[in-house]
């Protein structure tokens, strides 16, 4: 707008400089100097702001912004390094009280020297990119005083010192701590970083680092956890209290370190006190201590899952091998279902239910149960317990409890086809015993058993439930259709389906005159109704109720089959010998004998007396009714001498007839696997075999190439002709 | 933050021997920042005169009619200057209060390019011959002559301005409000030609970007320049050994970043203008009649280094009443190009589709095309704004509104001769006139009351 007139003048700063009083930058500043040293004196009240904020422009606007800069830098130096000078002479502890008023103070002065010279601040400082008058104030504040050769080192050491104190208990001046930390904070991050945080940091470690040795000599390891717990929380309330946020987790990273991680593997090995005394002791609030604390370090928690799975297969192992368990099954699988229950409690309540744990713990009892193979018949042999007496007077809730609890021990079975051969048998012993006391409890543990492997694990199972059912209306109807001949012996027979019951074949036995008359009629009734079955009698499994007079006493006996044949051959007479009585009933001597030596040798139920008087039946012993035989009760049961555990014989057995069984599974399973792949080598084969047949049994690789041999044999594989470890189907 | 007994926040002020009397929140309202807030601030007041008569009383050695002004914008939020106050003094007093920010926050207006009224003249000290004109995003502008860019701040007070010891400059591009990118021709013999960034505050060098090839480095007449929004700073460039094409910056490091060597049949050394297309992801270059004989327009994409369309009208009939792109601007859509001719008629390419024709608009009916400044022509320019399309032509610059552009304003200020440059910016259109080396400022007023 007045650009004419100024394309007039060139020469125009020469014009201003001869206008002004060569003595007014001096003058001015005078001024300024004056009340900046009024300020700093507390003696700012009899200054006019107007006045000095004026002077400050018109030095700006008359070009003197530089001088004016300088002159300012070099006053607050001034009056820093004076500052500096009196706090160097400060005694003792007032040393960081001094230093704080002197802070606060320089603070409020900056404000209101940047309050003057705010023109500056706006136009000169913006335009040539300086610092700005507050934070050239803490720049200043910085080097001068903060990092002076006589305060930095000073400062950084009563800090130090009273974080020392705090920690050996005393109580200190939080409030001056935070003060000095927020000081170091406002004259900018890295002043905060390097001249507070990372000496602290450093001196923590060595603390620690020699705490943590005296702590370890003469702690135990659960104490030690205490210690460290208390130490972490006092660091991290430190921390919020008079430090920046970011200092927490690196100072509680430090204590991690020097106290646990170092000595992670000492404390839990530590003998008597560690990790496993702890799982002994069930010291459950130690062992959330632990997890909680190692959870903080690096391989904290993979260290004590080992060693935690190592001391249960330890204990585990000890427990299946020990010869002296094997006597008792039930006790046997009640210690292995309390080991499980004390773990289960220790990883929910300590180790919060962490899902790593329960792997680990899981994989323990896997390895161990297997190392005992008679583990699945001990299962079998503790449901057979529970269901057989256990569950009386107990409720549903506690048998389902049970139950479920032996389905985590049936899991970690490898061979679970054995487990269902055994339970096969027990079940059909209870089934016709009559001794299941709940039918609930029964077909709930079938439900699990399907869930757990599949419907073709239970449908024979599940069969012998229905046999018994139908073999119920069998009866009824049959009684219905002889009705009117009620004279004479009743039976009750129970049908069973071949193949579903664990029957072994047996010689039928001579049955006594009355019975072959009923059991005839019955046969002739069923086979009436049911075209193309055959039937035959289980004489080995069935019991008898007999009515006998002992001198003049009568008695009912509760007898087995064999036992009532026996029995009823004394009714014509009153004396035989061994050779008679076997030839009359044609029972198998080896159940002859049992059935004998419980008729004639149990003391209070030898209903016969044997000649000579001895243990042992022999060949040439003679029997006679026994009349002096007498009985508080009316109703006497004659058991036979069953052993509960399977004699050795029968063990091998069962044993060969798994094997057997294993025989067409495993072969079925390859030829599927062959079926689709068509051609394959022999490892392929036996790693694929083991994952089909995993849910049942642990297939043994010799087992399996056995198979594959035989099916070549039988023309279903052949080998490569060129590769003789390939196989190839033929369709 | 005003004394504890401050008459229930009134505040009395002798400013320059008027009184005030307001309250102490109306001050307030200036900031901390500012003069009268630390004025006010308890920590100036410790032995407060006037305590206990209710009124604090503040003398202030200013002029009053400026402070009338200020002190009615912050108790309204509005500026009201008198016609007797100069906005030269106005600004001052407002620096001196420390609110300038406000009265600059009460002058910005939503640019309305139906609205525009001519809001100041500059007159430039150079003798004419202006190359361009740049509005600033704050309101300023510069204007390059010769080897001078000339700055101005918003209340349009010239800087230091930017000095290329006697190079032409070509282009000149605000990167932001203090941030300046300057092109200049290098001179024959001499290596001083480039693109580099100055300091628009203090017209200070801050970095030359260099261009190397085959790890050489090599001068160069750098052409049109653009910017996109991730710090890349594009240049055509005129290499003395036909190394032709788009040299590429990353503007953090300074560094060279990319170089779009010319490919046969495209003219990208030597370009009139480059537009950064933020929807594709392309760079716009047109080279125009009458640098070249014929008009070239491409898009560049620099990710694949490919050329992702063209046009140009070699070839075209001459028949056709020869008409010759001058002017070219992307649409803000990114669908079209406009273009504009000799003719001043307005024509449209689109840009999704490759190898179409330019879809003329007859609108020589629309002008009305006084030949009395028969003297000097200036080619026309175009520009997009806001959806709006403005062109200018000979003196005047007409805006076109609506999808399909219809001429809603016409803006003719200083009898100056022929726009040849004109730039939109912040809330400001700049115009600068050929002859007389004056650039007119065009704002919108604040909007009526009622």
């Amino acid at each position: 707008m007045s650009s004419q007139k100024k394309r007039a003048t060139k020469v125009e700063p020469l014009k201003h400089r001869t206008d002004v009083d060569p003595k007014f930058f001096d003058k001015s500043w005078k001024k300024l100097d004056d009340a900046i040293r009024e300020i700093y004196n507390h003696n700012a009240s009899g200054l006019s702001f107007e006045e000095l904020y004026r002077t400050a422009y018109n030095l700006v606007l008359h070009k003197h912004g530089m001088k004016l800069y300088d002159k300012l830098v070099e006053k607050l130096k001034g009056h820093l390094e004076e500052m500096c000078r009196s706090l160097e002479d400060a005694q003792g502890c007032l040393f960081l009280e001094e230093l704080q008023i002197r802070w606060d103070d320089h603070n409020k002065a900056l404000q209101m020297i940047r309050d003057i010279l705010m023109y500056m601040d706006r136009t000169f400082i913006t335009t040539l990119k300086k610092t700005p008058v507050f934070d050239l104030g803490l720049e200043l504040w910085r080097d001068i005083v903060v990092r002076s050769p006589k305060i930095h080192g000073r400062l950084l050491d009563t800090l130090l010192e009273l974080i020392n104190r705090e920690r050996m208990g005393d109580v200190i001046n939080r409030g001056l701590m935070r003060n000095s930390t927020k000081m170091l904070m406002d004259l900018g991050p890295s002043v905060y970083r390097d001249d507070f945080e990372k000496p602290f940091l450093e001196v923590s470690e060595s603390f620690y680092s020699v705490e943590s040795q005296q702590f370890i000599e003469c702690c135990d390891c659960g104490e030690y956890l205490e210690k460290v717990q208390k130490r972490l929380a006092e660091e991290l309330e430190r921390a919020s209290q008079y430090m920046d946020a970011k200092t927490a987790d690196k100072i509680t990273g430090v204590v991690e370190t020097e106290m646990l991680s170092i000595h992670m593997q000492r404390l839990i090995l530590m003998e008597n006190s560690g990790l496993v005394n702890m799982l002994i002791d069930d010291k459950h609030e130690d062992l959330t201590r632990m997890y909680n604390l190692f959870k903080r370090v690096p391989d904290g928690h993979s260290t004590i899952r080992s060693v935690m799975t190592s001391h249960v297969k330890e204990t585990g192992k000890a427990l299946v091998t020990d010869p002296e368990r094997l006597k008792d099954p039930v006790d046997f699988i009640q210690r292995l279902l309390n080991e499980k229950d004390k773990y289960d409690k220790t990883i929910s309540v300590s180790f919060s239910n962490d899902k790593t744990f329960q792997n680990a713990l899981n994989s323990s009892f896997e390895y161990f149960i297997n190392l005992n193979n008679r583990s699945p018949e001990f299962i079998s042999l503790y449901v057979d317990d529970k269901l057989r007496k256990g569950v009386k007077g107990a409720n549903e809730e506690d048998v389902e409890t049970v139950l479920d609890k032996v389905m985590m021990l049936f899991r970690y079975l490898q061979e679970k086809d054995v487990f269902e051969k055994y339970y096969k048998q027990h079940l059909a012993k209870r089934l016709l015993s009559g001794k299941t006391t709940s039918d609930e409890a029964e077909r709930s543990m079938l439900v699990k058993l399907k869930t757990e492997c599949g419907y073709q694990f239970t449908s024979k199972l599940e069969g012998m439930f229905t046999d018994l059912k139908t073999s119920q209306d069998t009866m009824q109807s049959f009684y219905a259709n002889i009705s009117g001949d009620t004279d004479g012996p009743t039976i009750s027979v129970q049908i069973l389906t071949t193949g579903s019951w664990p029957t072994q074949p047996c010689a039928p036995c001579n049955l006594p005159p009355e019975i072959t008359d009923i059991s005839e009629k019955f046969r002739a009734y069923y086979l009436g109704t049911h075209n193309g079955r055959r039937l035959t009698w289980q004489t080995n499994m069935g019991n008898a109720d007999i009515k006998a007079t002992f001198a003049g006493r009568r008695h009912e006996l509760n007898v087995s089959t064999y036992q009532m044949c026996v029995l009823m051959l004394f009714n014509s007479t009153d004396g035989m010998t061994y050779s008679d009585i076997e030839q009359a009933t044609a029972i198998p001597r080896a159940e002859l004998k049992r059935c004998l030596q419980s008729l004639a040798c149990v003391k209070g139920k030898n209903v016969l007396r044997k000649e000579p008087m001895s243990k042992d039946i022999s060949q040439g012993d003679t029997f006679y009714y026994n009349d002096k035989f007498t009985s508080k009760l009316v109703k006497v049961k004659i058991g036979t001498v069953v052993a509960q555990k399977e004699t050795e014989p029968e063990k091998m057995e069962t044993r060969q007839r798994v094997e057997e069984d294993r025989k067409p599974q495993i072969e079925a399973a390859i030829v599927r696997i062959m079926k689709s792949r068509r051609v394959l080598d022999h490892n392929s084969i036996i790693t694929e075999v083991t994952k089909q047949l995993q849910s049942r049994f642990l297939a043994n690789p010799v087992a399996i190439k056995k198979r594959i041999e035989s099916l070549i044999e039988r023309e279903f594989l052949e080998r490569d002709k060129v590769d003789r470890k390939m196989y190839r189907y033929l369709a | 933050m005003c004394t504890p007994a401050a008459g229930r926040g009134r505040v009395r002020l002798n400013v320059g021997g008027r009184v005030f009397e307001t309250t102490a929140a109306t001050l307030a309202g200036a900031g901390r920042d500012s003069m009268l807030g630390a004025m006010l601030d308890a920590a100036w007041n410790q032995g407060a005169e006037g305590e206990g008569e209710g009124v604090a009383e503040y003398f202030v050695d200013r002029d009053p009619e400026c402070f009338a002004v200020l002190l009615d914008l912050l108790r309204t939020g509005g500026l009201h200057v008198p016609p007797q106050i100069t906005e030269g003094a106005l600004c001052r007093e407002a620096l001196y209060y420390g609110l300038l920010d406000r009265v600059r926050a009460a002058r910005w207006g939503e640019f309305e390019g139906d609205r525009l009224r001519l809001a100041a003249s500059v007159a430039g000290r150079a003798p004419g011959d202006g190359t361009a004109v740049r509005a600033a995003p704050d309101g300023g502008c510069c204007v390059a002559h010769g080897g001078v860019v000339r700055v101005y701040n918003w209340m349009l007070e010239e800087r230091r301005p930017v000095y290329l010891d006697h190079a032409p400059v070509n282009d000149a591009a605000y990167l932001d409000e203090a941030t300046l990118l300057v092109a200049a021709r290098e001179r024959p013999g001499r290596r001083d030609g480039g693109v580099a960034a100055f300091s628009a505050l203090t017209g200070d060098l801050h970095h030359r970007f260099r261009i190397a090839h085959d790890r050489q480095i090599r001068s160069f007449t750098p052409g049109a320049l653009a910017f996109d929004h991730r710090c890349k700073i594009f240049a055509s460039c005129k290499g003395r050994f036909n190394e032709y094409g788009i040299g590429v910056w990353d503007y953090n490091t300074g560094d060279q970043a990319d170089f779009f060597y010319e490919p046969p049949g495209c003219a990208l050394g030597d370009a009139d203008k480059l537009q950064w297309l933020d929807g594709t992801n392309t760079l716009m270059v047109t080279t125009m009649f009458p640098r070249t004989d014929n008009s070239f327009i491409s898009l560049l994409d620099f990710r694949d280094k490919n050329v992702a369309w063209s046009w140009s009208d070699v070839g075209t009939p001459a028949s056709l009443e020869d008409k010759h792109v001058l002017h070219a601007i992307a649409m803000e859509d990114g669908r079209s190009v406009c273009v504009i001719n000799q003719y001043d008629d307005l024509g449209f390419l689109d840009l999704r589709n490759n190898a179409v024709g330019v879809r003329w608009r007859s609108r020589s009916k629309l002008t009305t095309r006084k030949k009395t400044h028969n003297e000097e022509t200036c080619y026309p320019k175009l520009a997009a704004h806001d959806g709006q399309l403005f062109a200018s032509t000979n003196d005047t610059i007409s805006v076109f509104s609506g999808p399909d552009h219809i001429l809603t304003s016409t803006l003719r200020g200083s009898d100056a001769g022929a726009i040849c440059d004109f730039s939109i910016g912040g809330d400001r259109l700049f115009a600068l006139h050929n002859e007389e080396n004056v650039f007119d400022v065009w704002d919108t007023p604040p909007p009526p009351v009622i």
